[in-house]
């Protein structure tokens, strides 16, 4: 008798663990992305990211958007040759969706892979390395996304004739708190 | 009562009863299940999800409940097309058809998709929308703007040639020919700044954009050059003139050669202003 209490207590017990859910909100973050030409360095930056992490059953599932517009290199005609060349008013979002199991997700290096939606296309990138810290409760996530060019089928854009390079790496920094 | 009789009675009875009660009959008739498992976008049992079964002829509703395995099962489904509706805590509800065989028990896996979106992020509509219309406007700004950039960078060798050929036009030198030459090419200079600059000016514009950044000493040096590009053929015409008389070139025509060479300088630096970084 005491046997078939504790397998339903057991089972009870199991069904309320996965239904249990928790969340992670993006409090603050910056997103660089970094062009090379030979006449140039150019970064744009954007803190207008906003994200969101559902915990369940073990896994975290993340969902990260800013707006294409939102990027900054410090010349508004370059920016706007940016939007152009990326479709940004057709394709007004850059998103990325990851998955990292729920045990991950604690201070040191975690790999994730990462699905990237930008410029009507969609790129996935494997095993892209990050590092966690702990600021309190929350999270810090920082670590480099290698983008290319030609990974979202984007005319290279020149100067003066000359186009940049293909590697477009973004640089990733993220402060993750627990929802309340 | 007669056995004829009382069959008579029993199959109009059985025919009420049949009529009264239609899903009654064919569930009892048929009885198909409708049975599955709802996982999560990583395969993982979701259990606790919410299924509504509807049966898209009559519009009525069965409800049913995933268990610890996310497994469910809908009994006593009569025959028809049913519309399959699951919902969950952090998940996107998915909405799936399906056709019920009679007397057969049939399967249905649901697999629920995250319930991230862009909605849920907060992002509003408007900023997350297409706007193909804004999107041909910068396309066609780029375009021009490309074209400005090829002319304004072709226009640089006849400018400089033109302020090279000037040194031998002016001053002592009396030959028509070397006045001629300088005039050939500052004509051709300023035909080609003029169309480059009509593709800069007649660019579309972006609603609400703020120029920022060195384009700003780009813009601030066209109130430079582009004057000085006006007034530089004047002053170079009335220089010819008096210089065709045999005159030495004096009054305002003295300022032919120290407007160009104002405008040639602020012109090679708006071209500099937007290749290198300063």
């Amino acid at each position: 008798m005491h046997r078939k209490i504790l397998i339903v207590l057991a089972v009870l017990a199991f069904s309320l663990a996965a239904a249990a859910q928790s969340q992670w909100t993006l409090q603050q973050s910056t997103l660089t992305y970094i062009v090379t030409h030979p006449l140039h360095h150019i970064e744009g930056v954007s803190h207008a990211a906003r994200g969101k992490g559902i915990c369940q059953a073990n896994e975290c599932e993340f969902l990260i958007a800013a707006p294409v517009k939102s990027f900054d290199s410090g010349d508004s005609n370059r920016d706007l040759h940016m939007i152009q060349a990326v479709r940004g008013a057709e394709y007004p979002m850059v998103t990325v969706r990851t998955r990292i199991p729920q045990s991950e997700l604690k201070p040191g290096t975690i790999h994730a892979d990462l699905q990237v939606q930008f410029a009507g296309q969609t790129a996935d990138y494997k095993q892209v390395p990050f590092q966690v810290t702990a600021e309190g409760k929350n999270l810090r996530l920082t670590g480099t996304i290698p983008a290319k060019v030609s990974d979202f089928k984007i005319t290279p854009p020149s100067l003066l004739t000359i186009p940049i390079k293909n590697d477009i790496p973004v640089r990733v920094d993220m402060m993750w708190s627990p929802a309340e | 009562m007669n056995p004829q009789r009382i069959r008579f009675v029993y199959a109009v009875a059985i025919l009420a009863i049949f009529i009264a009660f239609p899903d009654a009959s064919r569930a009892q008739a048929t009885g198909a299940a409708l049975t599955g498992t709802v996982t999560g976008p990583s395969g993982q049992a979701v259990p606790g999800a919410k299924i509504s079964v509807k049966d898209v002829a009559t519009g009525k509703s069965t409800p049913a409940q995933s268990d610890a395995a996310g497994a469910y099962t809908v009994p006593n489904l009569a025959p028809g097309d049913y519309e399959i509706s699951v919902s969950a805590d952090g998940f996107s509800t998915t909405t799936q058809k399906v056709t019920v065989s009679a007397g057969a028990s049939q399967t249905l896996n649901v697999t629920l998709t995250s319930g991230l979106s862009l909605e849920s992020l907060g992002f509003p509509n408007s900023q997350t929308q297409a706007n193909p219309q804004e999107q041909a406007r910068l396309n066609r700004r780029t375009h021009m703007l490309k074209v400005h950039q090829t002319l304004g960078l072709i226009t640089t060798a006849p400018m400089l040639a033109t302020v090279i050929t000037g040194t031998f036009a002016g001053g002592r030198v009396t030959s028509s020919t070397n006045r001629d030459l300088h005039v050939g090419l500052g004509s051709l200079t300023a035909g080609m700044y003029f169309t480059t600059a009509y593709f800069a000016i007649a660019a579309p514009k972006i609603k609400g954009e703020k120029t920022r950044g060195p384009i700003r000493l780009h813009k601030a040096l066209a109130w430079i050059h582009g004057p000085g590009m006006i007034l530089t053929p004047i002053l170079g015409a009335l220089a010819y003139q008096q210089k065709s008389r045999g005159e030495k070139v004096h009054g305002i025509a003295n300022l032919h050669g120290p407007v160009a060479i104002v405008t040639a300088g602020a012109y090679g630096l708006a071209l500099l202003s937007v290749s290198i970084k300063f």
